[in-house]
């Protein structure tokens, strides 16, 4: 196999799994026939140590394991969540007119802004002492997300 | 041990394909002294016919060394051996007791047939 191609394939695995066998691995790339069967078998395999988490010992307070967890992702959720309800409505009838009755697609919007508070409160009071860096970190991806779900409603003066 | 069903086609015909345990396989190509990876793929395929893809390979190294069965030596090169650790010897006796008793009944019953 091509030393190009065998690199390539070998940064299909995660970083942790690379740091540990991809020296090794790229040389037996480069001294395998490869072909389809082979650069199939490495897309399989490498799909399968990202979903496994790379098999390897992640270091808990890293980006990648602290953004892992339930308390973080669910506030990305409800933001996402939000978002598509606001932008949802405004692709398909176009920018909506005001109305004194929000609605219900407005309430569920101040309802999951306002549900994933606490859960925002949890993970910063949990991981924020343990891991400040990476909760730092996954805390501007949440602002990010609550910042995106809230610009539309600015936007359109809702 | 992770079991693996990973099933390789040969000349004989899709019908005649071989059972593959990948960490069994490794286990035993290891249980003869240490070896790289692509003396592994080599001495598998001598053994019982069945080529491990590098993926299915690496994958079961990953998983063996996690568990203590194998472990690394020193690179040579840009290749790094790996040796069976005595737990691991340990287990490849345990499993292939098993696959041995399994074949026993399996052939006694088609015995009697």
């Amino acid at each position: 196999m091509k030393a190009g191609v065998a690199r390539l394939l070998t940064r299909l695995y995660p970083r942790v799994w690379r740091q540990r066998y991809g020296a090794e691995f790229e040389a037996l790339l480069e001294a395998s026939p490869g072909g389809l069967r082979a650069a199939a078998n490495v897309l399989w395999s490498a799909a399968h140590e990202h979903i496994q988490g790379g098999n390897m010992e992640r270091d808990p307070g890293s980006f990648g394991a602290i953004v892992r967890h339930p308390s973080a992702l669910i506030p990305m959720a409800m933001s996402l969540i939000a978002l598509a309800l606001v932008l949802g409505p405004i692709a398909i009838y176009g920018p909506p007119v005001r109305e004194p009755d929000e609605g219900a697609i407005a309430h569920l919007w101040q309802i999951l802004m306002a549900g994933q508070m606490p859960v925002l409160a949890f993970f910063a009071i949990k991981w924020l002492p343990r891991a400040p860096k990476s909760t730092l970190a996954v805390l501007a991806l949440q602002a990010g997300a609550v910042l995106a779900a809230m610009a539309p409603v600015f936007y359109f003066n809702l | 041990m992770r079991s693996t069903r990973h099933v390789v086609l040969d000349e004989n015909g899709p019908e005649l394909g071989h059972y593959s345990d990948p960490p069994l396989l490794v286990l035993a190509s290891l249980s003869n002294g240490p070896k790289h990876g692509h003396a592994m793929i080599e001495d598998i395929l001598g053994l019982c016919g069945t080529q491990l893809g590098p993926g299915t390979l690496y994958g079961a190294i990953a998983r063996l060394e996690q568990q203590g069965w194998i472990e690394p030596l020193p690179a040579e090169d840009r290749r790094r051996p790996y040796r069976i650790t005595a737990e691991g010897l340990r287990v490849l006796r345990a499993r292939l007791a098993t696959l041995q008793q399994f074949t026993k009944a399996g052939a006694e019953r088609l015995e009697a047939l």
